[in-house]
């Protein structure tokens, strides 16, 4: 805000007071973080006053740092509690302590998670299926969209409508119908099952992000190969696939994230617990006969550090895939 | 050999079942597409013909994977399919079927006018019961159902446009701020599902050990209505806020800066710049991020299925996780015949909705126009 204001005199001398403004706003702010530090000593070192002190001065000494730093640990706070219940010692699970590194960390959770439950079968159906989904996915839609980017044929219009459509389906009006059918194909507790039904919400998915991707390739590229001799179908193989690797990698990616930690879907197709996903077996976990919150920790840290990874290594193009695909069309 | 569950025999047993499936497809789509193109060019000759080649792997994809199920969800609502009938309409016999008929006028007038009230003996006997309490009727669910998506999309554009503005500063560690806040939405929703269940228990979570902390009162989180509602929003909007923020900054840092500048000349208030310049040239932006906001918060079924299930005594259910419910939830027996008309009428009120909307406001017009 202030380095807007330096325009007009009027507010120049505004500023010349608010320079004295800043300097009380540094000192309550010193203030607070000292009486946090001298409150947490007088506590028996409960960090809590410490944090809130240090918080309450920056608040008061950088009022929109104060606002992202408390945004920002809502966001993570969950998180690093998950990370700390997986690094608790058994007898301490259900402590109410808010530690982030509980006092005699230690990696036992893991240890028995891959020990005494199927963990690695359960990461090994959900690699597998989320593989097999992402595929399929890719080479069902590569060149449908790119037919929907670049002619205007009979019957587009109403198609492009139907896959708009198709997100808003409410999800188990496609759930109810596909369990009914896998049913009636015996595919039920199956990795099959699960694949065919996944496949139904990632084509269209796949089709509405490759379109965006293709839309923004300039026509000209092909257009250009074509003067060079090259047929339309050698123009899109050898000059838009290569140009859309990334792009297809992006869907894939996409199916991939949503496949791989997809739960109502899974939990209805693989009703007997014969064969889990992660999703399904980290909610056996902590289900209702069960609370192992240790284990259930411990798997949740695994599963979500690849895709955390993954997701911000790869958010820019995430996210603009998502918003071409999904918004700007 | 066995590690964890996991054999070399079990992954040999996978890849023997995927592997063929997916040469199959991409052999399919080969064949497919050459011999459509030699169809239609040197057969049919129609001018249309690349493109349609093109278009037939996707095609045949979303007939079979998207409009064969939802004309099968139609024929599903003309069913009598419950738990008990199943053996009925499977087409091996699993067993003796006491149905003389399977599809028919009648099933489909009883489960559509069960979604609404209960006709029993040809007299209505109130709003039909949904699920199993009694208040859980139509009216109630839609009414929550408004009120969650109405409510969830206003935390989430406010929240997420007041962070996008603070962003949209000259600050430090704008990078790191723009990772932390990201995080929400990168996380499985599952683990955030479950998880959130946990710190929302009335001893062990956080949010009550946060709330004592500073001298509240616990709360019991998922075991009173109005608190358990409060819980899920809370996880929604703390899902949803992130979009907002990358959409709105994103938007934010395409407007030039000039025009802020010429405001400034002019002496407009912050709030005047806000209202003038960001606001309009954010529209394009806003309007689409809003419909869809609106059509993804209406049909969240994961985040009340996770951290409440609906309950406690289906006081958070919302129409999607209602229907969930009565089609495969632990309350319910399996009313498939019944769940598919419901999802219909679902399907109609949100399709209506998006449709007066879209067209009122002009919102995804791009998207068609492209």
């Amino acid at each position: 805000m202030s380095t807007q204001t330096t325009a007009n005199p009027a507010q120049s001398l505004a500023s010349l007071s608010e320079g004295g403004y800043k300097r009380i706003r540094q000192y309550a702010a010193a203030v607070l973080a000292v009486g946090g530090l001298v409150l947490t000593v007088i506590n028996g070192f409960s960090f809590g006053y410490l944090i809130l002190g240090l918080w309450l001065g920056l608040l008061i000494w950088k009022p929109l740092h104060g606002i992202l730093v408390f945004y920002s640990a809502i966001s993570v706070y969950p998180i690093l509690r998950v990370v700390s219940i997986s690094l608790r010692p058994t007898e301490s699970l259900l402590s109410r302590s808010l530690d982030i590194i509980p006092p005699g960390a230690t990696l036992s959770s893991f240890v028995e998670l891959f020990q005494e439950e199927e963990f690695l079968k359960w990461l090994w159906n959900s690699f597998s299926i989320t593989i097999t989904v992402s595929t399929i996915g890719v080479v069902i839609a590569a060149t449908g969209a790119y037919a929907f980017s670049r002619w205007r044929f009979p019957g587009r219009r109403p198609l492009l409508i139907f896959l708009l459509t198709t997100q808003m389906l409410p999800a188990s009006m496609l759930l109810i119908p596909i369990y009914v059918i896998v049913a009636q194909l015996n595919l039920t507790n199956n990795v099959i099952g699960l694949v065919l039904a996944y496949t139904s919400t990632a084509v269209p998915f796949s089709i509405w992000i490759l379109k965006g991707y293709y839309d923004t390739i300039p026509p000209d590229l092909e257009e250009a190969g074509m003067v060079d001799g090259c047929t339309r179908m050698e123009a899109f193989y050898r000059i838009i696939l290569p140009l859309s690797t990334p792009a297809l990698s992006i869907v894939f990616l996409f199916n991939f994230l949503a496949s791989w930690s997809e739960f109502i879907v899974a939990k209805v197709i693989l009703q007997a617990n014969t064969v889990m996903t992660w999703p399904l077996g980290l909610n056996e976990l902590i289900g209702t006969f069960n609370t192992d919150w240790g284990k259930y920790a411990a798997g949740s840290v695994i599963v979500t550090i690849p895709v955390l990874l993954l997701f911000l290594w790869q958010s820019k193009y995430l996210i603009s895939g998502l918003t071409l695909g999904s918004v700007k069309g | 050999m066995e590690f964890s569950g996991l054999s070399i025999e079990i992954i040999l047993n996978t890849l023997q079942q995927l592997i063929p499936l997916i040469l199959a497809i991409l052999v399919g789509v080969i064949l497919l597409e050459v011999g459509l193109y030699l169809l239609l060019a040197r057969v049919i000759k129609t001018k249309h013909a690349l493109p349609y080649t093109l278009l037939a792997p996707a095609m045949i994809a979303l007939i079979v994977f998207m409009m064969y199920p939802l004309a099968f969800n139609v024929l599903l609502a003309f069913s009598n399919l419950e738990r008990g009938t199943f053996a009925c309409y499977s087409p091996v016999s699993l067993g003796a079927c006491e149905l003389d008929h399977l599809y028919g006028l009648d099933y489909a007038i009883q489960n559509f006018s069960d979604v609404f009230f209960r006709l029993r003996d040809g007299e209505i006997v109130g709003w039909g019961r949904l699920l199993r309490t009694a208040d859980s009727t139509f009216p109630v669910l839609l009414g929550r159902t408004v009120l969650w998506t109405v409510t969830n999309v206003i935390f989430h554009f406010s929240i997420g446009m007041a962070l996008a503005i603070i962003m949209n500063q000259k600050i430090r560690f704008k990078g790191i701020y723009r990772a932390l806040i990201v995080i929400p939405w990168a996380i499985p929703a599952v683990i955030v599902g479950l998880t959130w269940r946990q710190e929302f228990h009335v001893q062990y979570g956080f949010v009550n050990t946060l709330i004592t902390g500073l001298g509240g009162q616990a709360i019991s989180w998922l075991d009173e209505p109005v608190a358990a509602f409060i819980a899920v929003i809370f996880v929604n909007v703390w899902l949803g806020v992130p979009f907002y923020m990358i959409m709105l900054l994103g938007g934010m840092q395409s407007i030039p800066t000039d025009y802020y500048e010429a405001a400034n000349i002019d002496g407009a208030s912050s709030w005047q710049r806000f209202n003038s310049i960001t606001m309009p040239l954010l529209k394009p932006i806003i309007i689409p991020a809003v419909t869809l906001d609106v059509i993804w918060t209406f049909n969240k079924l994961d985040v009340i299925f996770l951290v409440t299930g609906g309950g406690p005594s289906e006081s958070t259910n919302i129409l999607v996780s209602a229907l969930y419910n009565a089609a495969f939830g632990p309350a319910a027996t399996t009313e498939l015949g019944f769940a598919a008309a419901f999802s219909i009428i679902i399907f109609i009120i949100l399709f209506i909705f998006a449709l007066v909307w879209i067209t009122t406001s002009g919102g995804l017009k791009e998207i068609y126009d492209r």
